[in-house]
């Protein structure tokens, strides 16, 4: 009760309309830059923390918290439309979404990432509400075991997105793990895979990666098969999302939210691994009828609920521990020092005020976001119709600015265009692409993670199962891998009878 | 064209809201002359950091009290700084509006790596701020002082896992100090660097590693609320008016700051030296400064000048032993950790059967019949000539020659008209990256270094 009294005084904060104004800044600045590949709301609130200096707390966050959510939903557009993810938690959105768009959905593909957004947003948001100590609890009982049996989780799940041949996705998925490789290894400082390159050191973007083999890669094939492939149909039927698509869409959007915000929460999370794991369940429940690989709504709606979710657990750990888990996280924290607050158990105490006038802006941005973007669909999806010649060869320029904006390099830009050389060969001879993105993501955690816990165990992988965590997630995975052959292998010993 | 249009809009709109923010700023009296009209603060990490943050700070005051105009932080992430002071020493030599934020994490990074750029390449200005390391453990845990603490080390090294920022950084040099200082080989430390101080924080909080050393800052809030018990920190002694016994005191023979300074670029004449250390200085001892610090729970540590650079050479000559004694050789004494190549070989072996495979099994997969190779050819070569051109040229030349290659590998035959759309597509990126983000896309002939 005392919570929703705190909430409620909370929105009579954020809903006066100069805050209002100050969310739709946010929320159309947030859309505007995460459209640009490379960009992210991180940049855009370290570009905006002056504004601080002459702007009230409340304001201010408000203003971020639309950048935030803005930014999240502006990667999805392009990664849709363009199959040019701006970062790496919308390259699951990409796979189906590019598809959706080709066959002209993209408008219901918009939609359903829009509309999946608030849903999971407005969600996890509530759950932010409620549980935030409780999460934090929970959060706490993960340690490098654990992450390594949740990536080790992923990764068996995404063997969904491996493609019709397993050797095929399984070659990429190497090639994304050798380029996750290098780079400094962060345990112990040595550079791997680097060849002397001072510009390696830090390893190769995933936005670098995902852009290159997405949208460079994607490019050079059309270029390739200009003459026998079909014009891109920019509406086929209803511009909008049709009765089917709701009645498909909102169990994804429900099991995106209950994904993304329990892994947002957790301090080494990030938004890609509920994306994967969203894809993946959604792949296989829609078993072998589903339109997946011909562009399944499921598989934009998933992911983008999960995302967004994922956002938005992400301040569960910054709120009540003052741990930020994201760049933008990171970036509020410092914004928050700037006011001389200090988040953490102790800011609800000190700051209600602040707090919760946070908590119901973010319910505020999550509407504006769809107040922005659902008129701005119909215009969104009318990119397709500029000249393909046109069309492609600005992909290819802010793609190449958004490569350098990650690190200011141009060595960026050229690696941008030698990943998506690779990906044009790799789509010529029919691998996967996602598979790669996920092992440039997901091999790094895995390895580190097993290697610290190994270090924490002395040296014994006994670690692994003694901790219940870990021990469950690991179970889960196995069941997962043998589960499948088990049941084959039932059906056929009972089918002669 | 509406789409078009409505991008171009927003994209203005995003410059026009940043541009009215700095403006506000800038302009709320007539600036007095002064000598540094373009002064760049470079962060060499990403927004968000403590480097970034004294940079943004820097500038705040800076701006403030008008001791130089046009000042802009500029952030040049990667490896622990290096990235950052390579650019400086190669790219700015002679540059005499440009500071470069660096500290012991960026010393200890470039022992570490055996980096090829070093601080004594630059010009030095000014220690700002020194931080002391905290050692802490999660409130559960039975050691109270260092005392147990080291009777555990002597017990079975392996035994205490230290949390900590990454390896080679200061939180491992401590580490690797007490392990020593205790008498024992500090290549025997169980150091597990996470990635950013919260990730550590967590991790020790969570109970996952014994003991955990960061920066008071990032521990002061946990244990306010009761959830870390500090047990020591790495002041001399009496140094710290925290209730924390410094190491020395508890008989281990360890003092660290993690200090923070800014250099300029190599090449600079004395009088470009002396503004930009003026500019410093008067920030330094100004009142409001001091609020700054206090408001971060930073020390101030100012230091200028020959005892500056004298500090600089001792620093690296301390560094430098510890980092030998730490790196060693692996040999059975070390600590029980998987080494840095086995997954790699892991990873590299199962390419090597997948390729095999692969080729063994051309037989199935077929390259497309439908694929043409003459536009994969032009849209290719306009990628080599934009990347070759890009440092050179700048971004406008080099995107327009690339937007050329691609619409005519499409098929569109109108150059002129490619050009021109190239060109205005460019110019409006670059402006809207450049004025309206931050991101200083490269400028090249047309536009001149600003």
């Amino acid at each position: 009760m005392e919570t929703l009294t705190a909430l409620a005084g909370g929105f009579s904060v954020a809903l006066t309309p100069v805050n209002l104004l100050w969310s739709l800044a946010g929320v159309t600045l947030g859309t505007a830059v995460g459209v640009l590949p490379g960009i992210g709301p991180a940049l855009t609130v370290a570009l905006l923390l002056p504004v601080t200096y002459s702007l009230d707390p409340t304001p201010a966050f408000i203003m971020f918290a639309g950048i935030y959510y803005g930014g999240m939903y502006g990667g999805s557009t392009t990664s849709i439309l363009l199959n040019m993810p701006g970062e790496s938690a919308s390259v699951m959105t990409a796979v189906e979404g590019h598809l959706m768009a080709r066959a002209g959905r993209g408008g219901a593909a918009l939609a359903t990432a829009a509309i999946g957004s608030f849903v999971a947003g407005t969600l996890a948001t509530a759950a932010l509400t409620v549980s935030a100590p409780a999460m934090v609890e929970l959060a706490l009982r993960f340690g490098p075991a654990e992450y390594f049996a949740l990536a080790v989780l992923a990764f068996v799940a995404v063997a969904a997105v491996l493609g019709e041949s397993r050797l095929h996705g399984f070659a990429s998925l190497l090639f994304g793990l050798l380029l996750g490789i290098i780079g400094i290894d962060p345990l112990t400082g040595v550079p791997r895979l680097t060849f002397g390159i001072p510009q390696l050191l830090d390893g190769i973007d995933v936005v670098v990666v995902a852009v290159g083999l997405f949208a460079v890669g994607e490019v050079l094939y059309s270029a390739s098969r200009k003459s026998v492939d079909p014009e891109i149909v920019t509406f086929r039927a209803a511009p909008w999302m049709t009765r089917s698509d709701w009645a498909r869409s909102w169990g994804p959007w429900l099991r995106g939210a209950a994904i993304g915000f329990p892994l947002g929460a957790l301090p080494t999370g990030g938004a890609e691994i509920p994306t994967f794991l969203s894809y993946a369940v959604e792949r296989r429940l829609a078993g072998n009828h589903g339109e997946f690989g011909r562009g399944a709504i499921e598989g934009v709606a998933g992911p983008e609920a999960a995302n967004n979710a994922s956002a938005a657990g992400a301040l569960v750990p910054l709120l009540a521990l003052g741990l930020p888990t994201t760049a933008t996280a990171a970036v509020m924290l410092a914004a928050f020092q700037q006011y001389g607050l200090q988040p953490g158990p102790l800011l609800f105490q000190h700051e209600p005020r602040l707090v919760w006038g946070l908590i119901a802006s973010l319910y505020v941005g999550n509407l504006m976001l769809l107040v922005l973007n659902l008129p701005l669909v119909g215009v969104w999806v009318r990119l397709l119709t500029i000249p393909r010649p046109f069309l492609h060869a600005s992909i290819l320029v802010l793609s190449s600015a958004g490569a350098y904006s990650v690190n200011r390099s141009a060595f960026d830009v050229g690696m941008l265009y030698a990943i998506g050389g690779i990906g044009y060969l790799m789509r010529c001879h029919s691998i996967p692409l996602a598979p790669a993105i996920i092992g440039v993501i997901l091999g790094p955690m895995a390895e580190q993670q097993l290697r610290r816990a190994l270090a924490i165990g002395e040296g014994s992988p006994v670690v692994l199962v003694t901790r219940p965590v870990s021990a469950l997630l690991l179970v889960v995975a196995v069941v997962l891998v043998v589960a499948p052959a088990v049941v084959a292998r039932l059906r056929r010993r009972h089918r002669p009878a | 064209m509406a789409a078009r249009l409505s991008v171009a809009v927003a994209v203005l709109m995003a410059t026009a809201f940043v541009r009215t923010e700095a403006a506000a700023q800038n302009d709320a009296s007539t600036p007095a002359p002064r000598p540094l009209r373009n002064l760049t603060i470079i962060a060499p990490a990403a927004p968000g950091g403590g480097w970034d943050q004294l940079a943004r700070e820097m500038q705040r005051e800076i701006d403030r009290q008008r001791l130089a105009a046009g000042v802009q932080v500029e952030n040049v992430p990667g490896a622990a700084g290096t990235i950052g002071l390579a650019q400086l020493i190669n790219g700015r030599r002679g540059d005499g509006e440009a500071l470069l934020v660096n500290g012991l994490v960026m010393l200890g990074a470039i022992l570490w790596n055996q980096s090829p750029v070093s601080l004594a390449q630059v010009t030095p200005i000014a220690r700002l701020t020194g931080e002391y390391e905290i050692v802490a453990v999660p409130a559960n845990s039975p050691h109270r002082d260092m005392r147990s603490l080291v009777a555990a080390l002597r017990a079975n090294p392996a035994a205490v896992s230290w949390g900590g920022g990454s390896a080679g950084g200061t939180d491992h040099l401590l580490a690797g100090l007490i392990v020593a200082a205790a008498g024992l080989d500090p290549r025997r430390t169980n150091y597990i660097a996470f990635s950013g101080g919260g990730e550590a924080v967590t991790a020790l909080i969570g109970g996952q590693v014994t003991a955990g050393i960061s920066g008071y800052s990032e521990f002061a809030q946990h244990i306010e609320s009761g959830r870390l018990r500090a047990i020591a920190i790495s002041a001399p002694r009496g140094a710290s008016d925290l209730e924390v016994p410094s190491l020395v005191e508890q008989g281990l023979d360890v003092e660290l700051a993690n200090w923070r300074a800014v250099v300029a670029p190599p090449g600079l004449t004395e009088g470009q030296r002396e503004a930009l250390t003026a500019v410093v200085e008067r920030m330094a001892h100004s009142e409001s400064w001091r609020g700054t610090l206090n408001r971060l729970g930073w020390t101030d540590s100012y230091l200028a000048g020959p005892a500056f650079e004298r500090f600089l050479d001792s620093e690296r000559i301390r560094i430098g032993r510890i980092v030998a004694r730490l790196r060693g050789s692996a040999d059975g004494t070390s600590a029980p950790q998987v080494g840095e190549w086995l997954f790699p070989a892991l990873v590299l072996g199962a390419c090597a059967i997948v390729l095999a495979l692969i080729v063994l099994g051309r037989s199935t997969s077929g390259r497309d019949r439908a694929a043409k190779n003459a536009p994969v050819v032009r849209v290719a070569l306009g990628l080599v000539a934009s990347a070759a051109l890009l440092d050179p040229m700048g971004f406008v030349p080099s995107g327009t020659v690339l937007f050329a290659c691609t619409a005519s590998a499409f098929g569109s035959r109108r150059r002129l008209r490619d050009i021109v759309l190239g060109l205005t597509l460019c110019a409006v990126v670059y402006v809207a990256f450049t004025d309206g983000l931050g991101v200083a896309l490269p400028a090249g002939v047309l536009f001149g270094r600003r």
